[in-house]
């Protein structure tokens, strides 16, 4: 079951010069959603904007009705989003698409995000939380400003390890460079971010043998399945929207997949 | 009274004059619990071939200035497939069924036409002749008024359910397009398709689509689509369908006023599941303000 339900905006807090987190309303999201999932979302007013935009849930609180989103601003959608003051309201279409799975006995979960693709893992440690599970989590982004909410996930238990690309915080380097000493027979990898990123983890489980959940972002026109926009090539060009976002790494034609968005 | 929103036009019955477009509705189903169909008068659905279509390679679609390019290039299930996995609950749903059908030669629309004829729950064939992304077929048959005649007059033959071309804007006066298809026996008209279009990322000094070219639909092409269906419509004696960038009951009322006896609505099903029932209470707000007893009373009511 979808809605398209009106969402009060009840908090925003900036976490770096261009990403925040915005806090919603909504008993039915915050209830439905699950982690992986996402909303295609529509501004007050119409900002000069046609198409909706596509967001990852990031974290709910089913308690105090409320879901949240994390946003980083590339764009008038984006730039838009992050001026809402509180009071304000948006149109949020979902939940939408496939979620991540939780690990199956015995395996451990290891997370891998780059830049503003930690979104849907703060719901999902939250869910290994409750389950007792301990994932690592590993955190990559240009300089300290881009390793947003690694708090959170400290505080819900979790084994956080970082990479700056100018070491300003952590390991200097690449995010996958700290993977082969997480990885092991016993790893399921979940993984979302930049495409080159997620290219590597692909590779590496794949030489590995290792399960591996991935989040693909890719332009979207409807978010229903409708529009055949946002399609990924598998044996065939699938939608990412209801067939993903989140897919079994291992289906996904990589070379088939030019990604410029 | 309330008015009477229903029209009946070219043999169909369509309970509001509201149909969902041609490649933004899927195969009908899509978007069963956020829209209300009761509502929506009639589906056309994603144009079908005779096999199935891979489609052109992403990215497909970009947003520009009040509308969408898209070059999706027909990624679709095959005529078989359609009539096995989807018709079974289409037929069930309450809007009228057209099927939206392209070929790359004539003898593929012709192929088509006979087989969607024995098929329950079909209720008319839209013959796409206007696609901009394929690259044999599609739009060569629209642009040219001798082979729009020579498709509909070999589907014709093959079917007895109503037939509706779907012309392309893309050409230099569309009432000689409009006037070809209706002597080769079209029973209605729908227009418009998207516009060929194409936008470019300076940055990378790359088309926004793999396609280099897309169809422009949205609000951006509303006022050529009115004109084209004021123009079409005086040109001919058959019904028109209007489409193009419809948002709202005011944007409807444009294209019934310039002619049409129904719309499509299209890129804001997208945007806004419920432009459904917005817009239908919208035009009936309108009827009662207006003291019209039947909106089909308005179709061509602009006055000049
Ligand atoms: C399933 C999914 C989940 C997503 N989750 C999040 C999230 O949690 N937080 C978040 O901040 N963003 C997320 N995104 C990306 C977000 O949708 C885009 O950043 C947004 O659509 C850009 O809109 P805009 O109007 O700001 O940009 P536009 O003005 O439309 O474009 C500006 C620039 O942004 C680029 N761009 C356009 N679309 C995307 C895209 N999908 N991804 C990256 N760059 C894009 C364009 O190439 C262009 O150069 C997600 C996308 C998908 C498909
Ligand atoms: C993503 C997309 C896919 C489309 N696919 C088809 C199609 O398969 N067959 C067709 O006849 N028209 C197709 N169209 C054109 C629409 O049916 C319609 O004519 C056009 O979008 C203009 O209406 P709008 O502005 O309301 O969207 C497509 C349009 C879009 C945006
Ligand atoms: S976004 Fe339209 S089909 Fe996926």
């Amino acid at each position: 079951m979808r809605r398209d339900v009106r969402a009060k905006l009840l908090e925003r807090r900036s976490l770096s010069p261009d990403a925040s987190l915005l806090e919603f309303e909504s008993d039915f999201l915050a209830n439905e959603l699950r982690p992986g999932q996402f909303t295609m979302l529509r501004l007050p007013g119409d900002e000069g904007l046609l198409l909706r935009r596509p967001y990852s849930f990031c974290d709910t609180d089913v308690a105090a009705s409320r879901f949240s989103l994390l946003v980083k601003e590339v764009g008038r959608g984006t730039r838009a989003l992050a001026r809402l003051v509180p009071g304000d309201e948006v149109d949020c279409l979902g939940p939408l698409g496939s979620t991540f799975t939780m690990p199956p006995e015995g395996k451990r979960p290891v997370v891998v995000a780059g830049g503003v693709g930690i979104a849907p893992f703060v719901g999902f440690c939250r869910a290994l939380s409750s389950a007792s599970k301990v994932a690592v989590v590993l955190l990559g982004g240009r300089t300290s400003y881009d390793l947003y909410l690694r708090e959170v996930f400290e505080a819900l238990g979790m084994d956080v390890r970082c990479t700056t690309e100018d070491g300003s915080v952590g390991t200097r380097g690449r995010v996958t460079a700290l993977l082969d000493d997480a990885l092991d027979a016993e790893t399921q990898l979940y993984s979302c971010g930049p495409t080159p990123m997620l290219l590597k983890v692909a590779e590496l489980a794949k030489a590995k043998g290792i399960p591996h959940e991935v989040s693909l972002e890719r332009r979207m026109g409807c978010g229903m399945g409708c529009c055949l926009g946002c399609v990924v090539y598998t044996s065939e060009y699938v939608r990412s929207c209801t067939e993903g976002p989140v897919f079994d790494a291992s289906v996904i034609a990589w070379d088939r997949d030019p990604h410029p968005l | 009274m309330k008015p009477d929103l229903s029209v009946s036009f070219a043999r169909l019955h369509f309970r509001t004059p509201l149909i969902a477009a041609s490649g933004t509705f899927g195969y009908g189903t899509e978007y069963l619990d956020v829209s209300d169909y009761e509502a929506i008068g009639g589906i056309a659905v994603k144009g079908l071939y005779l096999e199935p279509r891979e489609g052109c390679p992403p990215p497909r679609i970009w947003e520009t200035p009040s509308g969408m390019l898209n070059a999706i290039g027909l990624q679709e299930v095959g005529i078989r497939r359609f009539i096995d996995e989807k018709m079974p609950r289409l037929r069930e749903l309450g809007p009228t069924v057209l099927v939206n059908i392209c070929g790359s030669t004539v003898e593929e629309y012709q192929e088509l036409a006979h087989i969607l004829d024995s098929v329950e729950g079909v209720h008319a064939i839209e013959l796409n002749i206007s696609c901009p992304n394929v690259e044999e077929g599609g739009i060569l048959f629209g642009c040219d008024p001798r082979m729009a005649a020579k498709v509909t007059e070999a589907v014709r033959a093959q079917t007895k359910l109503p037939i509706i071309p779907k012309l392309s804007p893309n050409v230099t006066d569309i009432t000689v397009v409009a006037r070809s298809v209706e002597a080769a026996g079209a029973d209605a008209i729908s227009l418009i398709n998207t516009m060929p279009a194409m936008a470019i990322d300076v940055e990378s000094r790359r088309p926004r689509l793999a396609n280099i070219v897309g169809g422009l639909s949205g609000p951006a092409i509303r006022p050529i689509a009115v004109r084209m269906v004021y123009q079409t419509a005086k040109a001919v004696n058959i019904p028109v369908i209007g489409i193009g960038g419809i948002t709202s009951h005011e944007d409807a009322l444009e294209f019934i006023l310039a002619g049409a006896s129904a719309v499509q609505i299209g890129t804001m099903s997208f945007v806004d599941p419920s432009v459904w029932r917005r817009t239908l209470d919208g035009l009936e707000a309108y009827c009662e303000r207006h003291d019209v007893e039947a909106i089909s009373a308005l179709t061509g009511g602009v006055l000049s």
